[in-house]
């Protein structure tokens, strides 16, 4: 039993280590984030903040008011809440009346459904971003129609996992009890499927705050900016660099998102665990 | 007044549609492909089906798993659809009114309480959804959980439940409607035997204190036995008998019914039919039993041909006697097991390579010596004269 | 349910599906049909039969990125999962403490995205590079094959740590008990009873790695962006080029010929996939 307990010393100052270096790269952006534009460069960025380096917030104003950060974090929330929105109500009704039905046409559904999410985004961007184009989806709003399709595999084929487990009584019993199906879905399998709700719901915000090339492709970028694209566009751009409103740029990008993970951790963790095991 | 009649109803599933029944009601309720009759449309799950159930009747349909009985059930709910023949509730025809204008209430096998509502909110539900004022619902609701013993549990949620209180607040939420018919599929199954017993007693309390006419589905013939005032017995999507608990007991129509019913199993035997002038008897390589007056005259009455005479005979447990050894009439077994159950014994004897169970009064038991009985012994018994049935070995009729 | 709900389909299935139709199936086949075409815009394609599969099999960048997409799915597969499952093991183990600020920690990188993570990276990798006074990313080749690895397993190693965890859990703790009553030791434990019932999460593991790997576009394009040279450019990131940095009209087409390759490749691995965790699900 001593023996155990010093490995577990031994593991817990290991791994203490290890978180430390994890968590390096975001606090060097950190302490950089902070720093006057001349003091950053390769050599110097693993240097503390000290008097003479310091530049306060200035670098935050700067990417606020001169980078269009603020426009940017804006066109992403935006796309981003209607997008999950938009995908969580409309496929876990489709999820629930493909796996209800279940005849032939539900079957093909579903079966291309489970197919679009293995297809690559190559396989698809320059004809997706035409079809968009002709068809007006290029503004922040416009183009959670096309999140609500190319998110549809992911959500449909985990809500029709969760749906296939709820028993069909209880929708029996709702319908005896005098529930028109769209009153059995809302009153009753909504609340039941709110575990599965979340989960997608994380996923999907995972993965549409993050996007990069299909906004990028498909929106007007010359008006329209999401956050990937902003800092993809800081290298991109023209001319000098500029370090310090980058990674202010990109402090504000990781601090919202560290902040909710560290509120719903336990959401997100099984939401990404019953994402994987059923994908 | 809600009279229900089913006439000539059939059910058929296409037959390339795998149908899965849903949930966990697993291959219970399967239709087994293998024994129902299938034809150019599908599987044919109930066929022939005629009954009228009274006014606060209480019927119940009872047999083996796939039988068609649940289908029967979901039939009537409206949560299955009628492939042919009709469906009167109340005299009006139902076979396309929607299930919540049936004016019917269901109670499941897995309770199917909402998961998300309250006790209160789940027996509420109905109320609510026909728009009926809230002090009504209030009083319709706490007068159901009065008589049904769940009012301190009105703001707790299923999964605080145990078995029994679910099943409580299912048959509540059943009650609140206030419906014409009760359906009720399999409601006790999933309770332990001792909390089944308890309920199945509160079942026939209730039906006193609401008036409405009940469907019971069940698997369990001591269920049915018990609840009924009439039992349907059925086997492969055919009604093999309806009448009182009495009647099916006492004069199984055919063999299946009566092994189906009664505790243990009715004992059967092949044995030959023997007509010597008004008398008759059976006849086996081993022992004979001459049957009693009033059955040889059903018998001839009956005028039936036997032909070869080939019968199966069924003597229920309780209706074997003990006798002395080398009575007159009195057949030699060998005790396979005994088992005590408290107030009797079954000893299962073996006679010439055929089973028989007996069940013996412990008081008879030990009144002959208690040691007689030991495993591999021998034992006489005597078959009562008026208590043995007889059924023609091809149609499986019940030939009395 | 399904009689009653059948005729709910427009509110039900419509919207997803109409969506689904503009955003996946017309752009899927009208892609698939263009791969046999020479284009510059959508409307005005001439059929050019397979000479564009032809010319992306010619391409020396499309070889060279599919063998150092190869070698890089193959190589971060194997890493993140020895890591991510020595981690898990580590963390389940009875009487350590904080596990829960580990995991945390570690699975935090999964929820940045790509381009942030890329730069994020390229700065630091950067700045090592130049303080050890080698050349920095754009120029180096290795420095930025092994800085994708590191950036990789960053932030992928937490996220199969997690399902590792997950796994190891649902493993009944009858069996370890059992097989502690039966005398095995912890090297014993782990090859004769966490691994065996582990098997599916370990096959879910490898397959989201590996087609992760070769996916993998983001931070390819943020960390170096193909340079030096095309030189660290992995299949995503070469038929991007091919469709938006190469002129002339024939890059087009073959381009799209470079994704349907590519996206027959990864509907294969899953394909593979999917054949094993389904004749897994037999066994079991």
């Amino acid at each position: 039993m001593g023996k155990e307990k010093a490995t577990n010393r031994v593991l817990s100052i290991f791994f203490t280590i290890l978180s430390l270096a994890w968590i390096y790269p975001m606090f060097m952006i950190l302490v950089n984030s902070f720093k006057t534009e001349s003091s950053i460069n390769t050599t110097s960025v693993f240097e503390l903040l000290g008097a003479s380096n310091f530049n306060g917030l200035a670098n935050y104003v700067n990417a606020l008011t001169r980078q269009g950060f603020a426009a940017a974090f804006m066109n992403s929330l935006i796309i981003t809440v209607t997008s999950v929105a938009l995908i969580l109500v409309c496929c876990s009704m489709c999820a629930w009346y493909v796996v209800r039905v279940n005849n032939r046409f539900c079957k093909a559904v579903y079966f291309l459904f489970v197919f679009s999410m293995v297809v690559p985004f190559q396989m698809l961007m320059f004809t997706l971003s035409g079809l968009a184009d002709r068809m007006g989806l290029n503004t922040p709003l416009n183009i959670c129609f096309i999140y609500l399709g190319f998110g549809a595999g992911l959500a449909v084929f985990m809500f029709a996992g969760f749906v296939k487990t709820i028993p069909t009584e209880i929708e029996e019993a709702a319908m005896i009890d005098g529930c028109s199906p769209l009153q059995v879905f809302f009153h009753v399998v909504l609340p039941i499927m709110k575990p599965t709700y979340i989960s997608v719901g994380i996923l999907e915000t995972m993965w549409v705050w993050n996007d990069y090339l299909l906004p990028y492709l498909v929106l007007d970028s010359t008006k329209y900016k999401t956050i990937p694209i902003l800092i993809q566009y800081f290298r991109g751009g023209f001319g000098h660099v500029e370090l310090g409103p980058m990674m202010a740029c990109i402090m504000m990008v990781i601090v919202p998102i560290v902040v909710v993970y560290l509120v719903c951790q336990r959401y997100i963790i099984s939401g990404v665990v019953s994402g994987a095991v059923k994908g | 007044m809600a009279e229900i009649i089913l006439k000539n109803i059939k059910k058929v599933y296409p037959a390339e549609k795998e149908r899965k029944h849903p949930f966990g009601k697993k291959a219970d309720h399967e239709p087994k492909k293998s024994n129902l009759q299938v034809t150019d449309e599908g599987v044919v799950a109930v066929q022939d089906f005629n009954l009228t159930v009274h006014d606060q009747e209480f019927v119940v349909l009872v047999g083996p798993s796939g039988c068609g009985k649940s289908t029967t059930l979901r039939m009537i709910a409206g949560l299955e659809d009628i492939s042919s023949g009709d469906l009167y509730i109340d005299g009006k025809r139902v076979n396309d009114v929607a299930p919540k204008d049936r004016d019917i209430a269901m109670v499941f096998q897995s309770y199917a309480l909402y998961p998300n509502m309250t006790v209160y909110e789940n027996m509420a539900f109905t109320l609510e959804l026909k728009k009926v004022p809230k002090d009504e619902i209030d009083r319709k609701v706490r007068d159901a959980a009065e008589i049904l013993g769940i009012t301190q549990y009105l703001d707790r949620k299923p999964k605080a439940l145990s078995g029994g209180q679910r099943q409580r607040v299912a048959i509540g939420r059943a009650i609140v409607r206030d419906p014409k018919v009760f359906l009720m599929d399999e409601p006790l199954s999933n309770l332990d035997a001792k909390l089944r017993n308890q309920m199945r007693a509160e079942l026939i309390k209730l039906r006193h204190k609401v008036h409405g006419t009940f469907v019971y589905v069940t698997h369990d013939q001591t269920e049915a036995m018990t609840l009924g005032d009439r039992i349907v017995i059925m086997r492969d999507g055919y009604v093999q008998q309806i009448g009182t608990p009495q009647e099916v007991f006492n004069h199984p129509a055919n063999l299946f019914v009566a092994g189906f019913i009664g505790v243990p199993q009715m004992n059967f035997f092949d044995a030959r039919l023997v007509h010597v002038g008004n008398e008759f008897h059976v006849e086996t390589p081993t022992f004979s039993v001459s049957l009693a007056p009033e059955t040889c005259m059903k018998l001839s009455e009956a005028g039936v041909d036997f032909g070869s005479g080939q019968v199966v005979c069924g003597a229920r447990p309780e209706q074997i006697e003990l006798a002395r050894p080398n009575e007159s009439g009195a057949v030699r077994g060998k005790i396979v097991v005994s088992e005590l159950m408290g107030s009797t014994v079954h000893v299962h004897a073996d006679v010439d390579g055929a089973e028989f169970v007996l069940v013996i009064p412990t008081v008879d038991f030990s009144r002959n010596g208690g040691e007689d009985f030991l495993d591999g012994g021998d034992i006489w018994f005597k078959f009562e004269p008026n208590a043995v049935h007889l059924f023609d070995k091809a149609t499986e009729r019940n030939l009395i | 349910m399904g009689k009653v709900l059948k005729k709910w389909w427009p509110l039900f299935v419509l919207p997803t599906v109409l969506s689904f139709t503009f955003g996946f199936i017309i752009p899927f086949f009208q892609g698939a049909y263009l791969s046999f075409c020479k284009f510059k815009t959508i409307n005005k394609a001439t059929f050019v039969g397979f000479s564009n599969y032809a010319a992306a099999f010619q391409d020396p960048e499309f070889a060279h990125a599919f063998w150092l997409t190869a070698a890089f799915a193959f190589l971060s597969t194997v890493l993140i999962n020895v890591i991510a499952l020595a981690i898990a093991l580590a963390l389940t183990r009875k009487g350590l403490k904080g596990t829960n600020a580990f995991r945390t920690v570690f699975f935090m990188p999964n929820l940045i995205g790509g381009i942030v993570l890329g730069y994020i990276w390229q700065i630091l990798i950067n700045a090592v590079l130049s303080s050890v006074g080698a050349q920095l990313l754009s120029l180096n080749t290795t420095a930025g094959f092994w800085g994708m690895i590191v950036l990789t397993l960053w932030q992928q190693v937490g996220y199969m740590m997690i399902i590792y965890i997950a796994g190891l859990q649902s493993i009944p703790s009858d069996y370890l008990e059992a097989a502690k009553v039966d005398g095995a030791n912890a090297w014993q434990t782990l090859w004769k009873v966490k691994i065996p019932n582990l098997m599916s999460t370990i096959t879910i593991c490898l397959f989201l790695s590996l087609t992760n790997g070769f996916k993998l576009f983001d931070q390819n394009l943020a960390l170096t962006g193909g340079d030096p040279d095309h030189m660290s450019e992995m299949l995503a990131l070469n038929i991007y080029n091919t469709f938006y940095s190469r002129v002339g009209a024939k890059w087009m087409g073959i381009g799209q010929a470079k994704a349907v390759i590519f996206c027959i490749l990864v509907v294969c691995i899953s394909l593979v996939q999917l054949k094993i965790t389904r004749s897994k699900e037999v066994q079991q």
